[in-house]
């Protein structure tokens, strides 16, 4: 997973970056908030954000409030990371749109575990996505047989987009997931197969000599 | 005016009395602090601590000289911001009395002389300039040791 580290401090930033890497994540550093601003728009984004709040350029706040107008897809995890104390500074990262605050100097174990947390929400939000996605998907599918049909009422054959007259079962196997197994309803059966064969034996009995031959159901 | 003109002055500066002796820890450098990022050190024979002593010290001129123009100028949000910025580096490295002057420098009220932002940042002078050979030592000791391994 990528974390982008925003801290104008030369040696902060370092050991940040050092931490980051040896707990595994892949790790872009920038010295002032634009800069993380510009890295946090690019196609295949950073999903992890720890940001100094007192930055050159444009400070941590505003880069919070920005990144939360963002349109489109799963928002960075954001991780305000500051020497500013205080309850309502907290309140205040928080409300700019921070999903967690931490104070320098911070404890390792701490940030870590933080920062799994991000990781761990980010990668829940992108599961989501991806089921919200799927789900979509199948919908689509479903909206296609739930619309309006031309069904020829003779043949019953549809037609399908392309204008052209499809019969049903092959029409249902395009448009949906469906397969069909084929087999005989007992009214069918009654009024169709049953005659059928009865006429065969029929046949049979004033011709004993004939061979048999298969039966053929859609010759009739 | 000199660190020890700065020391004997007699007025009174409030919260911010200038006697290091009392105010602020006789070290320069906590060692320790330095020693707890050992265990960062990767294994491809680069020292971390190394160079975070010469980012540290790199960057601390450049602050320092930031805040006295700031001063000289009365921009103020300035001179708090790099007191600010220091402040950072300085306590994440251990070096404790450049960190506190500037906690104190980022605390002052610049309008009030009685604050005695100048003489802070005269001590400040001085004591980075201990904690600049303290960290040169350092860097050394640790040189040296690498090339005994």
């Amino acid at each position: 997973m990528r974390v982008i580290i925003a801290e104008d401090d030369a040696v902060s930033r370092r050991i940040l970056e050092t931490l980051l890497c040896k707990w595994g994540y892949e790790v872009t550093t920038t010295q002032d908030g634009e800069a993380a601003w510009n890295a946090l728009q690019e196609p295949g984004a950073p999903s992890v954000a720890i940001l100094d709040i007192m930055m050159p350029r444009m400070d941590g706040l505003e880069l919070c409030r920005r990144l939360r107008q963002l349109p489109g897809s799963i928002p960075p995890y954001i991780i305000l990371l500051t020497a500013i104390h205080g309850v309502s500074e907290v309140v205040k990262g928080i409300e700019a749109g921070a999903d967690d605050y931490l104070t320098k100097p911070y404890d390792r174990e701490e940030l870590r575990v933080r920062v799994q947390v991000g990781a761990r929400i980010v990668a829940l939000q992108t599961k989501l996505a991806e089921q919200v996605q799927q789900l979509e998907s199948a919908l689509g599918h479903v909206n296609q047989l739930q619309g309006i049909l031309p069904i020829c009422s003779y043949c019953k054959k549809i037609r399908n987009d392309s204008n052209f007259w499809q019969n049903v079962e092959s029409y249902v196997t395009d448009h949906s997931h469906a397969e069909f197994s084929h087999g005989i309803c007992p009214m069918c059966y009654e009024t169709t197969v049953k005659p059928q064969l009865e006429s065969l034996l029929i046949a049979r009995s004033v011709e004993p000599t004939q061979q048999s031959k298969p039966i053929d159901f859609q010759s009739e | 005016m000199s660190f020890d003109q700065v020391n004997s002055q007699p007025r009174e500066t409030g919260a911010l009395r200038l006697t290091p002796a009392v105010a602020i820890p006789s070290d320069a450098l906590d060692v320790a602090v330095l020693n707890a990022f050992e265990e960062l050190q990767s294994d491809d024979g680069s020292d971390l601590v190394i160079e975070l002593i010469d980012l540290y010290l790199q960057d601390a001129p450049q602050q320092i000289l930031a805040i006295g123009k700031a001063s000289g100028s009365a921009e103020w949000a300035q001179l708090k911001r790099a007191a600010h910025n220091l402040k950072g580096s300085s306590s994440t490295l251990g070096v404790r009395q450049v960190a506190e002057i500037c906690e104190k420098l980022e605390a002052a009220n610049c309008l009030d002389p009685s604050d005695g932002v100048e003489a802070l940042i005269q001590l400040l002078d001085y004591e980075f300039a201990k904690a600049r050979q303290a960290l040169a030592a350092e860097r050394q000791r640790r040189l040296d040791e690498s090339d005994h391994r």
